[in-house]
């Protein structure tokens, strides 16, 4: 596939001597298919040195997967990838690294039961000198403006700390190119324009080239200088920061035209407004009080109380690892309340005991749906019934038949696709799982229905689909509570938004009431 | 009741009874100490058992070869690594399941060991006392650990060795990341499957010498049933310790202790306990030690499961 | 390249592997053989007469296959609840010691007793596991080291009930007790043996089909067994769909331990050892119901050839000695046998991983 833009930068490399860098990564044609379904087909990228470039995309659009290519942690199936000019095979994080690749991770590369120095010279060639690599943290945390205590330990500190020490880790050694994954999705909005700050820093003083990986539009159109715009696994556009704006890339990147500020009073259907003002109707879920504490993990929700009407969508939005998490798990049984109370329809339910929340009708799409939402090596069918096997089964025995025919007609009513329904599970994709969990949560007609960023991993069909199915099951009823850290997302399909900080909630906005810049504040604790 | 009273302070005053739980507690650390080590990386190595057998059964034909005691210890170092290389490469590079592979290889080594014995016409002696000056004058505690055979004092050497490793060192630190969160350590470059197989093979070295010392250090003679639990025992002192050094040797002292008090009982006592229930004892004292006192403590987080990098 | 064609190669790879480890492991316990001094063709042809060829062999080969099949059933539904029980060496020797208490002890006995034994020895087989899973679930002691801290500890635990006179042990007139073992079982607390083509197949055999099919039935259909695999796959989603990791692990191993008490106090029942218990009664017989149920990856199905393959070894073994070679071997042979079946399986994964990798060599 030709690509006149990197094409042209290639020729202006060779034509133009000595003056001109070659570009600090070129990659060609890159492939990595997933069983069907290719998460990269056929994508260029070409990614000048010392500048800022901004890989943008929807979720699902396949900027992970070509980031941890350049990392050396997926294996392309096809593809040339060019590192200075010079072809690369990037084989392992090792060789990467070698390369001047460096990658400050969204999730998962810090260990936690080590300290904040300890992690941040892990994976070093030289010998360990404690006092040294102290100071050394403490020399980058200054220049940087990342201020963190070197002997910490990192499961104290908080996500923006956190990644503090990631970006303090990948400095140390001094990499030529920088990879930043969806950098503001754990950051206050302050946080996050402090981040920017130290990447044009890096950039413009240093001389180092940086990779911004996002899928909002607003911080790609600040931070960076050129963008490459990725859709369905292809490169769609590729522009420059300064020559393109918001409706440009909006466009782009979703594939037709959109109303940016469209859509987001979403009408409570009628039913439920109407017998609202009438008879006062419980509210379907209620949580009154709610306090977890850990020894290791401290305060994780704090007098949180909230409570959702039936047919209406409640989100929680908030900065992560404010608590959202936790309060998922105490709504899937997974864990229990300190102190405080969980009552769905009136009645008060155990927290932490095996099953209660689902048998009491509250049905939950987890954030990580392979750590509680489904069973990867069961099959599509056995996934579909896991919470209510009593009504596939008689006198304790499955009715096999019966699993299957239901599994077959939700397949078909939620557009699940799979080979067939004893397939297992980890052959879908992870939109079909997401399926699969959606359709089996809604299969046990639950009051409530609890999703937590259910668009997280989706491609742009998968969200739509997913907002539509939320929108449905709350004009049949439904008390849902949508938790998620896309503003946009929440402001679309919410009643009623919550703001979770610190494991409570600390404001409250109705859906024509949106206030960016309050909810910004609340966010970050500001009120 | 007095007399229950009085032979309670006969125990706790009785100097033979602290130099065999001195000598019996050896071994344990000797096995804990490695153990130890390669806990931290993520594995629970149950034939830690087979390497103190390897390393017992080796050093008792390199000495009946050579008389030279030190390369019989070094023999059986080199054993215990030779055994535990089976554990490290079948679950930490082909993984197999580790602990289908840790009590295939205790099985196996039994049968190994007694297969073999009777074409060697083993016979081994013990090493020489030697009590360092000073030191051994302390009351009590003096001669228990500083009046033993030469080949004990390098327990002394053992213990400062795995901490230094695990906690002062580029590959302890590591071996400590691939044990917490291999994903993360992974990421950052580290060899996950080879940190935790270089962790069992020096669990192997450290347990091989051990089971070396504890034949010329203690027993004198080689018999196959000599090991007979004491790797099971340390792993639960490792456990009992919460995946601290300290703690570790701590439980090995512990059970050291009862097991001395399993020997001397009938001796300090002046009464004959049933031979059954004696032998029961660590074991039993064991489980309820663990039953009563095992906390809550950290363990690393990924203790016992394997590391694949996903190809999926 | 197309996946059929890939996943048949795999699968001729893998029985390639297979073959070519046991063969290896049979090789080096050759190498063994002939260097201390026997001969290998000689141990082999007596190992074939001791399992099979000799009258009244074959049957002395199941009447040992039956209690490794019904220990590798129970072992399954551990590993199904993904929780690692390897005591059953000394589950089957406490469930063996429970039954005894009935079926020794009360004279004369009836069929009411033999099944009031094996009750007992069920019970006394998952009370043992029952320690484990208290301390797993009370202390966070990992199932694998207190299941095996447990194996050491019942040999001697029920060597005691065969030092006391009050307990177990045989109570013989006139001359002091030198071997320390029960009395035997009330003839009439007996379980049958069937005599075919002259060979002595005891009931075990049947029941112990009926146990691995039962297992494997349950497993494959009940809700019971959906919910263990359940929780033994995804633990957390599990628990969200209702399955306590207490309540089902507890039972799980509960279930495991029965299993092995089960097989002790039927072999009891059937004679073993001269319908005696002492404290080596167990014979490694749940130490190979394991290593049959890990060979056998936990499929009730698959066990039922290879604890027959485990089974003939022994009774193979018992004729070694006449070829001038220990009967231990067969520990050494077993053990290599179990590693090399580890092996193919585990190569065959990582063969697959790698041409995955070398693929993308090439394209570079």
């Amino acid at each position: 596939m030709a690509d006149p833009i990197s094409d042209h930068l290639l020729e202006n490399h060779k034509g133009g001597g000595t003056s001109v860098p070659p570009p600090a990564v070129v990659v060609r044609g890159i492939v990595k298919r997933y069983g069907a379904l290719a998460a990269c087909d056929g994508v260029d990228l070409t990614m000048r040195a010392g500048e800022i470039h901004g890989v943008l995309g929807q979720n699902g659009a396949g900027k992970s997967t070509l980031m941890k290519i350049l990392i050396g942690l997926v294996m392309p199936d096809e593809g040339s990838i060019a590192i200075n000019g010079k072809g690369a095979r990037i084989g392992s994080p090792q060789i990467a690294s070698d390369l001047g690749i460096g990658m400050v991770h969204q999730h998962f590369s810090l260990v936690d039961g080590l300290s904040v120095w300890e992690n941040v010279v892990l994976g070093e060639k030289a010998h360990l000198d404690r006092s040294a690599a102290r100071s050394r943290v403490a020399e980058i945390g200054e220049r940087y403006g990342l201020d963190v205590d070197p002997d910490a330990r990192v499961s104290s500190l908080t996500a923006g700390q956190r990644q503090r020490v990631e970006i303090i880790k990948c400095l140390r050694r001094d990499p030529k190119i920088l990879i930043f994954d969806e950098p503001t999705s754990v950051l206050t909005p302050e946080e996050s324009s402090h981040l920017f700050g130290v990447l044009r820093n890096v950039v413009k003083t240093e001389g180092r080239t940086v990779a911004l990986v996002s899928h909002k539009l607003e911080e790609v159109l600040r931070a960076t200088d050129d963008i490459t715009i990725m859709r369905d696994g292809k490169v769609v556009a590729f522009m420059r920061t300064n020559e393109t704006d918001r409706h440009a890339l909006a466009e782009a990147m979703v594939g037709r035209t959109v109303d940016l500020r469209g859509g987001k009073a979403r009408h409570v259907s009628d039913s439920t407004v109407v017998t609202s003002e009438n008879t006062e109707p419980l509210p379907v879920l209620e949580v009154v009080n709610a306090s977890v504490q850990t020894k290791a993990a401290g305060v994780q929700l704090a007098n949180l109380s909230l409570s959702v009407m039936p047919g209406e969508i409640v989100g929680i939005a908030g900065v992560e690892g404010n608590g959202q998490r936790v309060l998922a798990d105490v709504l899937s049984s997974l864990t229990a309340l300190n102190s405080g109370s969980v009552k769905v329809n009136g009645s008060e339910i155990a927290t932490g005991r095996p099953g209660a929340m689902s048998k009491s009708g509250i049905g939950v799409i987890p954030e990580d749906r392979h750590d509680s939402g489904c069973v990867l090596d069961m099959s599509v069918a056995e996934n579909l019934v896991l919470a209510s096997q009593e009504t596939v089964a008689h006198r304790g025995f499955l009715d096999r038949k019966k699993i299957t025919s239901q599994a077959q007609d939700l397949v078909q009513l939620f557009g699940i696709s799979c080979s067939t329904v004893d397939a297992p599970m980890w052959t879908l994709s992870g939109g079909n799982q997401q399926r699969v969990v959606l359709a089996r949560e809604l299969s046990i007609g639950p009051s409530v229905l609890v999703a937590a960023q259910p668009t997280r991993g989706l491609d742009v069909g998968a969200i739509e689909y997913m907002g539509e199915r939320l929108k449905q099951a709350a004009a049949d009823g439904v008390g849902v509570l949508l938790i998620s850290s896309e503003i946009e997302e929440l402001i679309e399909l919410s009643d009623r938004i919550l703001v979770m900080y610190r494991g409570a909630i600390v404001g409250e906005m109705k859906a024509g009431e949106i206030d960016m810049h309050r909810l910004g504040m609340l966010m970050g604790g500001a009120e | 009741m007095l007399a229950f009273l009085g032979s309670f302070g006969d125990i706790l005053a009785n100097g033979p009874l602290y130099q065999s739980t001195f000598r019996l507690a050896a071994i344990l650390v000797f096995a804990a100490a490695g153990e130890w080590v390669a806990e931290r990386a993520g594995t629970i190595n149950i034939s830690v058992e087979a390497m103190l057998l390897g390393g017992h059964f080796a050093t008792a034909i390199a000495y009946t070869q050579t008389s030279n005691f030190a390369f019989s210890l070094a023999v059986g170092a080199l054993a215990g690594v030779f055994v535990s290389s089976f554990q490290a490469y079948l679950s930490h590079y082909l993984n197999a399941d580790q602990f289908g592979i840790g009590l295939t290889l205790n099985i196996l080594l039994l049968g190994l060991v007694a297969f073999l014995e009777p074409n060697f016409d083993l016979s081994t002696k013990l090493a020489g006392e030697v009590k360092v000056p000073l030191l051994y004058d302390i009351p009590i505690l003096g001669p228990a650990m500083f009046g033993q055979r030469w080949p004990m004092y390098l327990v002394y050497a053992v213990v400062p060795l795995s901490w230094w490793l695990l906690m002062r060192t580029k590959w302890g630190l590591e071996v400590r990341a691939v044990g917490e969160d291999p994903q993360a350590a992974d990421v950052t470059g580290i060899h996950v499957n080879a940190r935790r197989r270089h962790a069992i093979l020096y669990t192997g070295f450290i347990a091989g010498l051990g089971g070396g010392v504890y034949l010329l250090g203690q027993v004198g003679r080689f018999e196959s049933g000599n090991i007979g639990g004491k790797g099971i025992i340390a792993i639960a002192a490792v456990i009992f310790g919460g995946w601290t050094l300290r703690g570790a040797v701590a439980g090995c002292i512990l059970f050291g202790y009862v097991d001395a008090l399993r020997l001397n009982l009938p001796n300090i006592v002046g009464h004959d306990f049933n031979a059954q229930l004696l032998a029961a004892l660590p074991f039993l004292a064991t489980i309820v030690v663990m039953l009563i006192f095992a906390k809550h403590t950290r363990q690393p987080v990924s203790l016992a499961r394997p590391f694949l990098r996903g190809l999926k | 390249m197309s996946s059929t064609s890939s996943v048949k190669r795999d699968r001729i790879e893998l029985i390639g592997l297979y073959v070519v480890s046991i063969v290896l492991a049979f090789v080096i316990a050759a190498i063994l053989v002939n260097t201390s001094g026997g001969s290998w063709s000689k141990a082999v042809e007596a190992m074939m007469n001791g399992a099979f060829k000799n009258p009244g062999r074959w049957g002395e080969t199941l009447r040992r296959a039956a209690p490794l099949l019904i220990v590798a059933a129970g072992s399954a539904v551990a590993a199904k609840a993904g929780i690692i029980n390897i005591g059953q060496e000394g589950q089957v020797l406490v469930g063996a010691t429970g039954a005894a208490f009935i079926m020794t002890k009360i004279q004369p006995g009836s069929p009411l007793m033999l099944i009031l034994g094996i009750i007992l020895g069920m019970l006394a087989g998952a009370a043992w596991a029952g320690i484990a899973a208290l301390l797993y679930y009370w202390r966070r002691v990992p199932v694998v080291l207190s299941t095996l801290l447990l194996v050491y500890l019942s040999s001697q635990m029920t060597g005691y009930t065969m030092t006391r006179k009050s307990l177990l042990l045989e109570i013989v007139k006139g001359s002091p007790n030198r071997i320390q073992n029960s009395a035997k079982t009330a003839v009439n607390s007996r379980l049958g043996i069937m005599h075919i083509f002259g060979n002595n197949v005891p009931l075990t055999v049947p029941v112990a089909i009926i146990v691995a099919v039962g297992v494997a039935y349950m497993l494959a259909h009940s809700v019971w067994g959906f919910r263990l695999k359940m929780l033994g796959l995804n633990p957390r989603t599990a628990q969200r769909a209702g399955v306590s990791h207490v309540r089902f692990g507890t039972m799980a191993l509960l279930t495991s331990g029965a299993a092995a008490g089960l097989a002790g106090s039927l072999m009891l029942a059937t004679g073993e050892s001269n319908y005696r218990v002492s404290s080596g009664f167990s014979a490694s017989v749940g130490w190979d119901g394991l290593l049959v149920a890990l060979v056998a990856r936990n499929n009730p199905y698959a066990s039922i050839p290879v604890a027959l393959a485990f089974a003939s070894l022994h009774t193979g073994s018992n004729f070694l000695a006449a070829a001038g070679v220990e009967s231990v071997l067969v520990d050494v042979i077993r053990g290599l046998l179990v590693l090399a079946l580890f092996i193919p399986p585990a190569v065959s994964e990582l063969r697959k991983k790698r041409r995955v990798l070398d693929l993308m060599t090439e394209r570079a």
